[in-house]
């Protein structure tokens, strides 16, 4: 009996954290990150990096700047440890390996241009019914958590799951991209601001 | 005609003379038993590194990640900037297991290049089979995995591993900025075939 009521305890401790959205929530989030798109131009973001894999003793953090231009260029730029940029340009990969430049990359090229994609997706509101991805809604007490299962097979040797979460407002507060061993690469975003002129400048490689 | 005779034989001995006297190594009586390769031995360490890999024409970049989980057991990982997985080898002992390696790259030929590359890395301790010096330089004859190594230890640290095979220099390791036994640069260069790796401590 004890055992049934600490179950039940765990079960309700765990469900409490997070819960499944309703379809009517669903469509409020959907509508709300929508709308918000509609409305943003430009994004600029700090963010930082935490890799996780189950064997080391720390997460390896790393540090950097995302810039985002209407429709769909995006340049990430890591800072610290180390200098590193990818630019999403005109269906182009640009690579700036610490002034090292290449618009080639073996491996996180694919990568990138999925994560582009969803987060230019998230930002715009239209990748909730995409066909590449399977979606569940969840809620937490302030926020909204979106998955994301990748549907391609070849895509999914990279990546089991992308988990979003957004705010209130809709913005996009972190990411998470889970791989099939489980390790995951954790991306949380802060200082963002939308709709601050860009120079052609920031998205030059 | 004897001259001409002598400067050939003089060549051909000269050049089929082994690598330690080509190189003007002097044997000597050294009594080490053993050397040690300190720079991934530590498990409380994660050891992190940005990577620059050219390789036949292209080159790209990542992070190379080397964790000790105990004797003789190591993790090392490649992922990209992004954190993605490049490839996940587990060395244990005399084994090796491939735990992930993207389907492109997934070659036994680049896999094995790989593994006899890392296991000069990682291991430890190695039995000397014959001593040199040249210079300032402690040099110990070792086999790794059934192949030829020279270890080179000035001041007490080991310096540079070099893969010989019939004579000829095959691979080219250095270890440098070497601080509290952490090699802060190292660099893999391939004598015969175009790869080169290089690391830098994070």
């Amino acid at each position: 009996m004890r055992k049934v009521v600490y179950i039940l305890f765990l079960t309700v401790l765990a469900t409490s954290a997070q819960t499944k959205m309703s379809a009517t929530e669903a469509n409020t989030l959907k509508n709300t990150v929508k709308a918000l798109s509609e409305k943003t131009e430009t994004i600029t973001s700090d963010f930082i990096q935490y890799k996780h894999l189950d064997f080391l003793s720390n997460d390896i953090k790393s540090e950097g700047k995302l810039a985002f231009k209407s429709p769909n260029v995006v340049k990430w730029e890591y800072v610290k440890p180390f200098a590193y940029s990818v630019l999403f340009k005109d269906e182009k990969l640009f690579i700036n390996d610490n002034g090292n430049k290449s618009d080639m990359d073996m491996g996180s090229n694919k990568i990138f241009k999925q994560l582009n994609q969803l987060i230019t997706a998230s930002i715009k509101g239209d990748m909730f019914d995409s066909s590449e991805f399977d979606v569940l809604y969840f809620k937490n007490d302030t926020n909204s958590e979106v998955h994301f299962t990748p549907t391609d097979e070849k895509f999914s040797e990279f990546i089991k799951v992308f988990h979003i979460n957004f705010n209130n407002k809709g913005e996009v507060q972190e990411v998470k991209m889970i791989e099939p061993s489980d390790d995951y690469t954790q991306i949380i975003f802060s200082n963002r601001k939308t709709n601050k002129p860009l120079s052609d400048e920031v998205f030059a490689q | 005609m004897r001259y001409l005779l002598s400067s050939i034989l003089l060549i051909l001995c000269f050049s089929c003379a082994s690598y330690p006297k080509k190189n003007g190594f002097t044997a000597t009586n050294s009594k080490k038993a053993t050397i040690t390769n300190p720079y991934f031995s530590n498990t409380a360490k994660d050891y992190v590194y940005k990577a620059n890999i050219d390789a036949f024409g292209s080159s790209f970049g990542g992070i190379f990640i080397v964790k000790k989980l105990g004797q003789n057991h190591h993790r090392i990982v490649f992922t990209t900037e992004i954190g993605n997985k490049i490839f996940d080898f587990t060395f244990k002992g005399d084994d090796f297991k491939v735990n992930h390696i993207l389907k492109k790259l997934d070659k036994k030929i680049l896999i094995n290049v790989l593994k006899n590359d890392f296991k000069v890395l990682i291991k430890e301790k190695l039995l000397v089979e014959k001593g040199f010096q040249q210079d300032l330089n402690s040099i110990y004859k070792t086999q790794i995995s059934n192949k030829n190594y020279y270890h080179f230890v000035s001041e007490e640290k080991l310096h540079k591993v070099i893969r010989i095979n019939n004579r000829k220099e095959k691979v080219v390791f250095t270890f440098s900025e070497i601080e509290n036994n952490i090699a802060n640069e190292i660099q893999i260069s391939h004598q015969n075939i175009n790869l080169k790796i290089l690391l830098k401590a994070l």
